[in-house]
C-alpha cells in the first residue's frame, strides 16, 4: 500500500537558509530567529545616583554590531541571561556605533540582576523595536524638549541627534524636571548640552537640599520662564504620564498643534513584536506603533493615560 | 482546489489508514455531562473507530496545536564566563481531523497575526507546516453564531474539506499529500445530483443558525461605549478565571517567562499562553496595574475581539463558535453582552431620560 | 553566575514540622530525578528527613504544619529569630490545614474522640503567621515539588519568587479537562490559587483549596454559580472550610 506517512516541508525548519541567519530586526515582516538576541558584553558601569545606572554595551560580534543601528526614541528588548527580559529605551547616540547605552532604573527582577552583574558580564540584546522621534520632519524648527525623571533616558539619544546637527534646528530647549536635586541626572552633560550643542538648559526640583540654587516646582512652573512661537515649535515629553498630560495640555493651550508634540509610552512588554499583546494601550500595540507617539493619537488611545 | 465524492465506510477507511501512521488527533467524546450531553476534545487518536465523526463541538479549540499553552523559545547554556543561545522549531507532523469551518478560520487568523505581522514566528509556521488539518462541516448548534462573522464557511487554510451530503462526504482537495493518500480510495466525480446536494447542504446550514450577533459597526461603537457601565456590569459576574481564553480558537496572548534550569547551568525562556481576563495582565514591574477591575479586562477582551487591534488590520478575530459562553461559568457569552451594549446605546439615544431598566 | 560576573552561594537551609504530616517534607526528599541537583542548591543545615546532622545556623527555614501546643509556639519564636527567610511550608503552615477542623468543635470533644480522653494539651489550629511573620508562602497539600525547586531557584539566584496569581482553572482547562461543575460537582478551582497544575481536577476530583484564594477573587459571582446550578451552599461551606483557606469568605452573607 501506499506510504500514507505525513512527512511535510516544515520538518527542518532548523536548517531552513533563515534559521542560519543573524536577524535583522530592520527587516520586518521577513521570518527570523527573532528569538536569538546579540551577544553584548557589558563594558562599563556609571551610577548615576542611587537607584539608576548607565551601562555601556558593545555588541560582540563585528557582523551584528553593524545590523543594530536605530533611531533616537527607539527601545531594545535586554536579555539577563538565566533571569529574563526587559524593555529598554536606548540612551546613546545613533552615531555611535562602537558602544550601546542604555540608562537603567533598578526596578524588577530582571534590573536587579543587571545591578548584580559586573563589569564584562554578558547580555543579550533584541531590536531595535519601535518607532522614534521624527527628527526630519522638525528639522527647520525649534524644538522643545520636556523631561522628567528618568525620561532622560529616551531623550539622550534625540538630544545626542540634534548636537550632531545642531545647524538644522531653531532654538533647542530643553526643561528637566526631577523630584531631588540628586536625580537630576547627566549632570556631567549639563555644561557640554549647553555650550557645546547650544541647548537652553532649564532645570528644576520639586524638594530642593541645601545647595540647590535653581528653581523649585514642578515642571509646569518653568513654562513661565521663555517664550515660544508655537507655529514654529515641535515637542518632546518625556516622562511619568501624568507628568505629560499636563505638559501636554499646557502646550495644546500655548497653540503647538497636538500632532507636533511627541510622548514615549512605557508599559510592560514581554515580546517587544506585537504577539504577546501585554503592551496593549486601547487597540494599539506600544512594542510596534510606540513607543513614541505624537500626542493626538495618544489623546485617541483608550486608557492611554 | 480539487473536487471529489466518497461514501461514508470509504472514508472511513481511508482515515483509519491515515490515522495508523501519524500523529493524528480527532474529537472523541470524553464524558457525559450532567445534563445527559457528551462532551468531546481533541484527542490523539489511532484508529477511526476512536472518532466521533458526528461530534457536534468540542470543548477546547484546536488552538494549542499550533500555539501550545507552552512552548519553549530558547535556551542558555552557560559555560565558563559566557553563554551560547539555543534556538529550535521542533514540531512533529500531526494530522487533525474534523475541525470544523470556524475552527480552520480560526487558523487562518491566526496565520495573519503570527506570520503576516512585522515579526513572523518561525515557531508557529513550523507547526502550521507540518500540520495537516481535515476539516468536516456540521449543522450549527443552537448558540453557534459564527454566520453573524462570516466564518461559518471556510475556502483555504485546510488539506482536505469534507461536506456531509448524506450517504457520501463532497471533498475539496487543496493540497497534494491529500491528494496522493486518496489515490488508494475509491474517489469518484461529484455527479450532478452530488453537486445539487452540496448547494442543499450548504444552504441548509446557512439557514439553521438560531443566534444571530449583530456585529456591523461594532468597532466604532465599541470605542463609543468604551466608559459604559455595562462593562462593569459583566465584570462583575466575571470570575477572572481565563477559561474562555483558554478554550478560544483565537486567544493568542501570552506570558514569557525566563526559568532557571535547577543545577543553574542554564535556563529556558518560555512563553505561555495567558489571558487579559486574569488579573495581573496588565500589571508592571513595580506593580501598578493598568486594568485593576474585573469589567476593564473583560471590556479588554471584548475589545480585542469584536474591534480588532490594529496590528493586525483591526479585523474582528472572534469567529463565533461560541465556546467562550459554553465554558463561561458565570453566564458571560458576546451575544449576551454585545446586544447588552447596544441596547444601552439605542436606549440612551431613543429616549430622552434615562435608560430603561434591563432585564 | 559567571557570565554575569557575580557568584552564587549556596542558601543554608532548615526545615521543620509543626502539626503536620511531614508530606511536604517528603515531597523534597521523594522526587529522586532532582533531588541532586536540588540538594546542590542548598546546605542542609537541619532536615530530618533528608540528613541526621543537626546545626543551627540557618539562614532559611522551611516550617510545614500549624500551631497548636503552646510549646510548638516557642519553638517557632525561636527559628524566627535565626531565620532570615521563613517558609511556609505547605497548606498547615499558611492556613491551618485540615488539622483546622477540629476548631469548629470544642476541643474537650475532639480529645474524648481522638485520645480517648486522655490528658492532651492542645488548642485550636494556627497558622504560622498567627505566630511570626512570615515572608514566603508556599501553599499546597502536598506542596509541588516542582514549585518548591523553582522558588529555591529563585531565593539561590536572587530572581523573581512569585506564585500564580490566577486560579486553577487556567491550568485545568490547559489539561482539557471536563468541568468539574459540567459534572454537577462544585469545585473550587475558579477561586484558588493555580501552580498545582490542576491536579485534583484532572483526576477527577473536585478542587478543595489547599492553595488557598487567588488573588482578588469574585466570591460572590463563585457563590451565584453555585446557586444557579442548583447545588449546595453547604456543600460549598464544607469544601471551603476543608483546608481552612477561605476564612475570609466562610462567613460571607448570601
Amino acid at each position: 500500500m501506499h506510504d500514507m506517512r505525513f512527512n511535510i516541508p516544515g520538518k527542518d525548519l532548523n536548517l531552513e537558509p533563515f534559521a542560519l541567519k543573524i536577524p535583522d530586526f530592520q527587516k520586518k515582516c521577513e521570518v527570523m530567529i527573532t528569538d536569538k538576541g546579540y551577544k553584548s558584553r557589558i563594558t562599563n558601569i556609571v551610577p548615576l545616583s542611587d537607584h539608576e545606572r548607565l551601562f555601556l554595551l558593545r555588541i560582540v560580534d563585528p557582523h551584528e554590531r553593524e545590523l543594530f543601528n536605530f533611531r533616537p526614541g527607539q527601545f531594545l528588548m535586554l536579555e539577563v541571561p538565566g533571569y529574563g527580559e526587559a524593555p529598554i529605551s536606548i540612551s546613546s547616540s545613533t552615531s555611535n556605533h562602537e558602544f550601546i547605552e542604555v540608562c537603567i532604573r533598578k526596578a524588577g527582577h530582571v534590573t536587579s540582576a543587571l545591578f548584580e552583574a559586573k563589569q564584562g558580564a554578558m547580555v543579550s540584546i533584541r531590536g531595535p523595536f519601535g518607532t522614534s522621534f521624527p527628527m526630519e520632519e522638525m528639522q527647520g524648527h525649534s524644538v522643545l524638549m520636556v523631561v522628567g525623571g528618568l525620561g532622560i533616558a529616551p531623550m539622550r539619544a534625540p538630544l545626542f541627534w540634534i548636537g550632531n546637527h545642531r545647524d538644522r534646528y531653531k532654538d533647542v530647549r530643553l526643561l528637566y524636571g526631577a523630584k531631588e536635586p540628586s536625580q537630576l541626572l547627566f549632570d556631567y552633560q549639563f555644561e557640554e548640552w549647553q555650550k557645546v550643542s547650544n541647548v537652553d538648559l532649564l532645570t528644576i526640583v520639586e524638594k530642593p537640599d541645601d545647595s540647590w540654587k535653581g528653581n523649585v516646582g514642578l515642571i509646569t512652573a518653568l513654562f513661565d520662564e521663555f517664550t515660544l512661537e508655537p507655529e514654529d515649535t515641535y515637542a518632546i515629553v518625556c516622562g511619568p504620564p501624568i507628568m505629560f498630560k499636563f505638559v501636554c495640555n499646557h502646550l495644546d493651550k500655548r497653540g503647538i498643534p497636538m500632532n507636533r508634540m511627541f510622548v514615549s509610552l512605557e508599559r510592560r512588554m514581554h515580546c517587544g513584536m506585537g504577539k504577546c499583546c501585554r503592551c496593549m494601550v486601547g487597540s494599539t500595540f506600544t512594542c510596534l506603533d510606540g513607543p513614541v507617539f505624537d500626542y493626538w493619537s495618544v489623546m485617541n488611545l483608550k486608557e492611554a493615560i | 482546489m480539487i473536487y471529489k465524492v466518497i461514501s461514508k465506510p470509504e472514508f472511513k477507511a481511508f482515515i483509519d489508514a491515515i490515522v495508523r501512521v501519524n500523529n493524528a488527533y480527532g474529537p472523541c467524546q470524553v464524558e457525559i455531562d450532567a445534563k445527559g450531553k457528551p462532551i468531546y476534545q481533541f484527542k490523539p487518536v489511532k484508529s477511526a473507530d476512536e472518532i466521533s465523526f458526528d461530534y457536534t463541538v468540542t470543548h477546547s479549540s484546536a488552538k494549542h496545536f499550533f500555539l501550545p499553552f507552552r512552548d519553549e523559545l530558547s535556551s542558555f547554556t552557560f559555560t565558563d564566563g559566557n553563554w551560547e543561545q539555543e534556538v529550535r522549531y521542533d514540531a512533529p507532523p500531526t494530522i487533525l481531523i474534523g475541525l470544523r469551518p470556524c475552527d480552520i478560520n480560526a487558523i487562518n487568523i491566526l496565520d495573519d497575526v503570527m506570520l503576516h505581522g512585522p515579526y513572523p514566528s518561525p515557531y508557529y509556521l513550523a507547526r502550521r507546516k507540518n500540520t495537516f488539518i481535515i476539516g468536516m462541516d456540521h449543522l450549527p448548534l443552537p448558540d453557534c453564531f459564527c454566520k453573524s462573522m462570516n466564518r461559518h464557511t471556510v475556502n483555504h487554510g485546510f488539506n482536505l474539506f469534507c461536506s456531509d451530503i448524506g450517504d457520501r462526504y463532497y471533498l475539496s482537495i487543496n493540497s497534494a499529500n491529500a491528494f496522493s493518500f486518496l489515490k488508494e480510495f475509491k474517489i469518484e466525480e461529484p455527479s450532478y445530483e452530488d453537486n445539487c446536494n452540496l448547494i442543499e447542504r450548504r444552504k441548509s446550514i446557512k439557514n439553521s443558525f438560531e443566534t444571530n450577533v449583530e456585529v456591523t459597526g461594532l468597532p466604532v461603537f465599541l470605542d463609543i461605549e468604551f466608559d459604559s457601565p455595562i462593562w462593569q456590569k459583566w465584570g462583575d459576574k466575571c470570575l477572572s478565571c481565563g477559561s474562555c481564553a483558554m478554550v478560544c480558537p483565537t486567544c493568542y496572548c501570552y506570558s514569557v517567562e525566563e526559568k532557571f534550569d535547577i543545577d543553574l547551568k542554564g535556563s529556558s525562556r518560555q512563553n505561555h499562553l495567558y489571558s487579559c481576563n486574569l488579573v495581573d495582565f496588565a500589571q508592571v514591574a513595580g506593580g501598578h496595574n493598568f486594568r485593576p477591575r474585573n469589567g476593564d479586562r473583560l471590556k479588554y477582551r471584548y475589545y480585542h475581539h469584536y474591534r480588532g487591534f490594529a496590528a493586525n488590520d483591526n479585523q474582528q478575530i472572534c469567529v463565533g463558535c461560541n465556546r467562550c459562553g459554553r465554558a463561561c461559568l458565570a453566564n458571560i457569552n458576546p451575544k449576551d453582552v454585545i446586544n447588552d451594549l447596544r441596547l444601552e446605546r439605542e436606549s440612551c439615544t431613543t429616549c430622552v431620560s434615562t435608560s430603561p431598566e434591563k432585564t | 553566575m559567571n557570565h554575569l560576573g557575580f557568584k552564587l552561594d549556596k542558601v543554608k537551609v532548615g526545615s521543620f514540622d509543626f502539626t503536620c504530616c511531614e508530606g511536604c517534607q517528603l515531597q523534597l526528599a521523594n522526587k529522586e530525578s532532582t533531588l541532586p541537583e536540588f540538594l546542590g542548591l542548598i546546605d542542609i543545615r537541619n532536615f530530618r528527613e533528608i540528613s541526621s546532622e543537626r546545626h543551627d545556623d540557618y539562614d532559611i527555614a522551611l516550617v510545614e504544619g500549624s500551631i497548636t501546643r503552646s510549646d510548638e509556639i516557642e519553638r517557632l519564636k525561636a527559628i524566627r529569630a535565626q531565620a532570615k527567610v521563613l517558609v511556609a511550608f505547605g497548606t498547615c503552615a499558611c492556613f491551618g490545614g485540615v488539622n483546622s477542623l477540629k476548631n469548629r468543635i470544642p476541643q474537650e470533644e475532639a480529645i474524648r474522640e481522638v485520645y480517648d480522653g486522655k490528658k492532651i494539651e492542645t488548642m485550636p489550629s494556627m497558622k504560622i503567621s498567627d505566630i511570626v511573620e512570615v515572608d514566603l508562602s508556599i501553599p499546597g497539600c502536598p506542596v509541588s515539588k516542582d514549585e518548591v525547586e523553582r522558588i529555591m531557584v529563585g531565593i539561590v539566584t536572587r530572581s523573581a519568587v512569585s506564585l500564580p496569581k490566577y486560579p486553577v482553572c487556567v491550568e485545568c482547562k490547559q489539561k482539557l479537562n471536563t468541568c468539574l461543575f459540567d459534572l454537577g460537582e462544585i469545585c473550587l478551582g475558579p477561586i484558588t490559587r493555580a501552580g498545582c497544575d490542576a491536579v485534583c481536577p484532572t483526576g477527577k476530583t473536585a478542587c478543595l483549596g489547599c492553595r488557598g484564594p487567588a488573588e482578588d477573587i469574585n466570591f460572590p459571582s463563585f457563590e451565584e454559580l453555585v446557586l444557579d446550578r442548583k447545588l449546595s451552599i453547604s456543600d460549598m461551606k464544607e469544601k471551603l472550610g476543608f483546608y481552612n483557606g477561605f476564612g475570609d469568605y466562610l462567613d460571607h452573607e448570601s
